[in-house]
């Protein structure tokens, strides 16, 4: 690709996102965050050289964008090929509905549909307490700080639960924060933020988890109750049966009344199976679940891969700013 | 062959070394390095200029450390984002001892090939 060799590290960070068009955007943060720590630390090591002095000879030592854009994809497609394990897929429609029980990525789902309700929670308190102080706190002195603060507190947990999903669904996540390296001023800085639509998506999403969590919860947990129920009902009854337990006196199953065990007698077997159905479609939803709120989440949490236009539009302002 | 093939062919060599010479690198390190430490030293061992293009070794760090092979902290920086540190583990180790007996193997095997009609 034909270009002109970047000038400065906005330039190159630029240029190594358009190579890098199309890939995971969880994987293009993470690849903006080595160059920038790479370019940074080198224009630092060398104070006598201007910045365009230094990027100069990068091509040729850290790598030109379309070249470390490359490494980037061709690291990621071996490391998700060496890290997968391989499943065996089961052709028979029978065996693929059962076989989401050797599959770990449905339990996983169906502990961070459990685990949602209790993050659910703190996100929802951290976003609705946060925006609250800092709008009332906004007319005082503290009221920047505090919103300074909050800003940071949301990237770290916005960061920490990328990495709880990817751990959970298997989705790539970034694994890197987001890093404003522009030289801004104070208040630039801050405008930056309340511009950022992400802020923004961001705490939609804090306050979101609230009823989303609650949601899952109450699928996990009914789901799971009333599908092993169904199934322990079968085991109950043999159990009761054979005389190894009863209710404080009340007669479970009583072979004393034949009718019970006449209108029942098919019946606690058909209701295990019912479990057994429900549990594994439970399976079924919890995976795919997993896999859209992963979906959303990552619509939420992290940033477009379209670069800002602004930015763009005005690289020398961005130079000056240094 | 052209500059641009002898690249090509350095870059389809270099595709496991990578892995093996960073394991070797933080192998022998006392401290934790960091990625722009990591190419400086590198780049120094071969008079400035690394085989690798630096950029290339940070996504190979980022995956031996998700195979457990290195841990790493992140460290705040003056001059850009947080710097992440690395250190080899035990299981790193391990796998060191391994890669470096196939590469000593693979050498010799290429080796007989190359060195013999220099010999002859």
């Amino acid at each position: 690709m034909n270009r002109s060799a970047p000038r400065s590290i906005d330039q190159y960070l630029r240029q190594l996102r358009e190579e890098l068009a199309g890939a995971d955007s969880a994987l293009i943060q993470d690849a903006l965050y080595d160059a920038e720590e790479y370019l940074r630390a080198e224009v630092a090591a060398h104070p006598d050289k201007s910045e365009s002095d230094v990027l100069e000879l990068i091509a040729s030592t850290y790598g030109a964008p379309d070249e470390v854009a490359s490494a980037y994809r061709d690291t990621e497609v071996k490391v998700k090929a060496a890290m997968a394990t391989p499943r065996k897929e089961s052709k028979s429609p029978l065996g693929r509905f059962f076989g989401v029980f050797l599959d770990p990525r449905a339990y996983t789902s169906l502990f961070f549909m459990l685990l949602a309700l209790a993050t659910g929670i703190i996100y929802f308190v951290l976003a609705v307490t946060g925006l609250s102080l800092s709008a009332g706190l906004s007319v005082l002195i503290i009221g920047v700080p505090f919103f300074l603060m909050f800003m940071a507190v949301c990237r770290v947990v916005s960061l920490a639960e990328g990495r709880l999903i990817e751990a959970m669904t298997g989705v790539r996540m970034p694994r890197r924060p987001v890093y404003q390296g522009k030289a801004l001023g104070f208040w630039a800085r801050i405008g930056e933020m309340l511009k950022d639509p992400r802020t923004w998506t961001t705490i939609a999403y804090f306050i979101l988890m609230l009823p989303i969590g609650i949601l899952y919860f109450v699928i996990a947990v009914t789901g799971l109750s009333v599908s092993l129920s169904l199934i322990a009902l079968p085991i109950a009854g043999v159990l009761a049966q054979a005389g190894w337990f009863g209710m404080g006196g009340v007669e479970v199953f009583s072979t004393a009344q034949p009718e019970w065990a006449f209108h029942t007698g098919f019946g606690i077997p058909l209701l295990g199976l019912a479990g057994v159905l429900l549990l594994t479609a439970l399976m079924h939803l919890a995976r795919g679940i997993g896999r859209l709120h992963a979906m959303f989440a990552k619509s939420m949490l992290v940033a477009r891969t379209a670069s800002n236009p602004a930015e763009a539009a005005e690289p020398k302002a961005a130079l000056a700013a240094h | 062959m052209d500059d641009s093939d002898e690249r090509k062919f350095q870059k389809e060599l270099n595709g496991g070394l990578v892995g093996l010479v960073l394991l070797a690198v933080l192998a022998e390190s006392d401290e934790d390095l960091y990625g722009y430490e990591i190419a400086k030293r590198l780049a120094s061992a071969n008079d400035g200029t690394s085989i690798f293009k630096e950029g290339t070794i940070y996504p190979v760090l980022r995956a031996l450390s998700a195979g457990n092979l290195l841990t790493s902290r992140i460290v705040p920086s003056y001059s850009g984002p947080p710097r992440r540190y690395y250190r080899i583990t035990e299981q790193g180790r391990g796998v060191l001892a391994e890669w470096k007996l196939i590469w000593q193997g693979t050498r010799n095997f290429v080796d007989r090939f190359t060195e013999q009609k220099i010999q002859e």
